[in-house]
């Protein structure tokens, strides 16, 4: 059945990328092609050649892939974890910012979730796992909780952008069977907006703790081991609070680009900007406690294994990567973002950068010195890593991008129906809101 | 024709959730039963499944419940 044309959309700039993507989508997307099949093509070569081309070594034998995966991994607790806490917590002005966190999520998950395998020499071994795999190994709980999460934020991700496809459905774009099979038939009726609402309360309770138990469980893989510098019981905790803090930093890098890019200054206002960044110095003050916590009570202990690895990272070989890490995650969002005159965008954009690069770093302080420094008695490693290893962190990288430009081409990135909703309902439910928990006025006295 | 196949789609859809829900649970349940046969502490395969299982089924259910709401919610005289 042919539709007549639609109404024009009020909100017809968060289609514009879908409907009038532009020419430099497309240059973008091959520049980021050619890239991807390089790393394509180099990681072809490692599988032939073995891990010998990487900068891995006895006893540094975990290096940038396993970095990258926690880095990835960390990145992916912006999206569905964060959405699903402001959603519960009714804040109003989460309703530009979810779905590009949520997105953040999935595409990230995917990309981290692939690092282990890209760190085994033979990758078809990891059939093994599905015949003689044992439940008892922290790295068995890592793949069913990120298979978990991953489930989870996909559906977390789909379900509340269905009224949005029948938005796209209904305009007749391109192509119109995936709209009409994404969409469900969704009409906007009373009892589909109950089946949406039932399902999604139901998963932002599902998906908080999964989230969690994510990076708790990557922190096992480490802290279950009995290295120096690993065996810490906040280690759980400390990588749930980086997680969330790259997340931040992340997603305001995203907003600020979209923004920018899209001009959707009538969006993602100052106060959105302002109320995360926030945010983002709060769990740079954390971010600071759990380092200090960690790290004073191994220096308290002073375990000469604990502490060859202590002093690898204050002031030995690793000092400089160090020293920049507390620099980015703790000095400079503390400097930029307690001051009004600078939590500016760009002041906001150069805090959450940092916030990343520092992030990184701290994997990569986690991952390499405890094993350059075993405890048992052989020299200490060195880890120097190799083209085949950078290749494959910018491709990554890559396609991440290459993800996130895919979906903004089909779908939009901000949640065209929530923008709505909230424009017709959230004064009147705040109001509300807001009258059911301040007090009631006092009861006139008897004597008046 | 083109309404029916996507209508066959969806179906197909609901029907891969579920065996993904399978898939994993069989997984599950083998790596117990292994561990039952090895004598390889089988209670920490067990609690893990006490968490997984139910996580993978909750999500399954959600989304079938979505999927068959929003069909029934339709409105009859309208066709998409």
């Amino acid at each position: 059945m042919e539709k007549a044309p639609a109404a024009p959309n009020p909100d017809y700039d968060l289609l514009r990328p879908i409907e009038d993507p532009g020419k430099s989508f497309y240059y973008i997307v091959a520049v980021l092609l050619v890239i991807i099949l390089y790393t394509g093509y180099v990681y072809i070569r490692q599988l032939y050649y073995g891990l010998g081309v990487t900068g891995m070594a006895q006893p540094v034998t975990w290096g940038f892939y396993i970095i990258n995966f926690v880095f990835f991994i960390g990145i992916s607790h912006a999206g569905t974890l964060i959405s699903a806490i402001l959603r519960l917590s009714k804040a109003e002005w989460r309703r530009p910012i979810t779905r590009m966190a949520e997105v953040i999520t999935a595409i990230v998950l995917a990309i981290g979730g692939l690092h282990p395998i890209i760190d085994l020499g033979r990758p078809d071994r990891m059939t093994h796992l599905f015949f003689n795999g044992r439940l008892q190994s922290p790295l068995l709980w890592d793949i069913t909780s990120i298979t978990a999460y991953f489930t989870a934020s996909t559906v977390y991700l789909y379900i509340p952008m269905i009224p949005d496809i029948a938005i796209l459905r209904d305009r007749g774009v391109k192509p119109r069977w995936l709209y009409e099979f994404l969409s469900w038939g969704w009409q906007g009726t009373a009892q589909q907006h109950k089946v949406l609402d039932r399902a999604m309360n139901v998963l932002m309770v599902v998906v908080i703790p999964i989230a969690i138990s994510v990076h708790t469980i990557i922190s096992y893989i480490f802290a279950m081991t009995v290295q120096p510098g690993w065996h810490s019981t906040i280690f759980g905790p400390y990588f749930v609070v980086g997680a969330i803090f790259s997340g931040i930093a992340a997603i305001l890098v995203l907003m600020i680009v979209f923004r920018k890019v899209f001009r959707l200054e009538r969006y993602l206002k100052l106060i959105h900007f302002n109320y995360l960044s926030v945010l983002l110095l709060i769990m740079s003050l954390l971010w600071f406690y759990f380092t200090f916590s960690e790290y004073l009570t191994g220096y308290y202990g002073h375990e000469p294994n604990e502490m060859r690895v202590f002093w690898y990272k204050f002031s030995g070989a690793f000092a400089p990567y160090f020293w920049t890490m507390v620099t980015c995650n703790f000095l400079l969002p503390l400097i930029l973002l307690s001051n009004r005159k600078t939590r500016t965008i760009p002041g906001i954009l150069i805090a959450s950068i940092s916030v990343i690069i520092g992030m990184w770093l701290e994997r990569l302080i986690i991952v390499v010195p405890s094993l350059a420094n075993p405890r048992l008695p052989y020299p200490t490693g060195i880890y120097i890593p190799s083209s085949t290893e950078w290749t494959l962190f910018i491709g990554g990288v890559s396609v991440f991008i290459l993800g996130y430009m895919m979906f903004a081409r089909f779908f939009p990135v901000i949640s065209i129906w929530e923008i709505q909703e909230g424009r017709q309902e959230s004064t009147k439910a705040v109001t509300e809101r807001i009258t059911s928990y301040m007090p009631d006025p006092q009861p006139p006295l008897a004597k008046e | 024709m083109k309404n029916k196949l996507i209508d066959r789609l969806q179906i197909l859809s609901i029907s891969l959730i579920w065996l993904l829900f399978t898939g994993i649970a069989v997984w599950i349940l083998n790596l117990i039963k292994e561990s039952l046969r090895l004598h390889d502490s089988p209670d920490a395969s067990l609690g893990i499944s006490l968490v997984a299982i139910p996580v993978f089924f909750t999500l399954s259910s959600v989304l079938t419940y979505v999927f068959i709401g929003l069909r029934k919610g339709r409105r009859k005289d309208v066709e998409h």
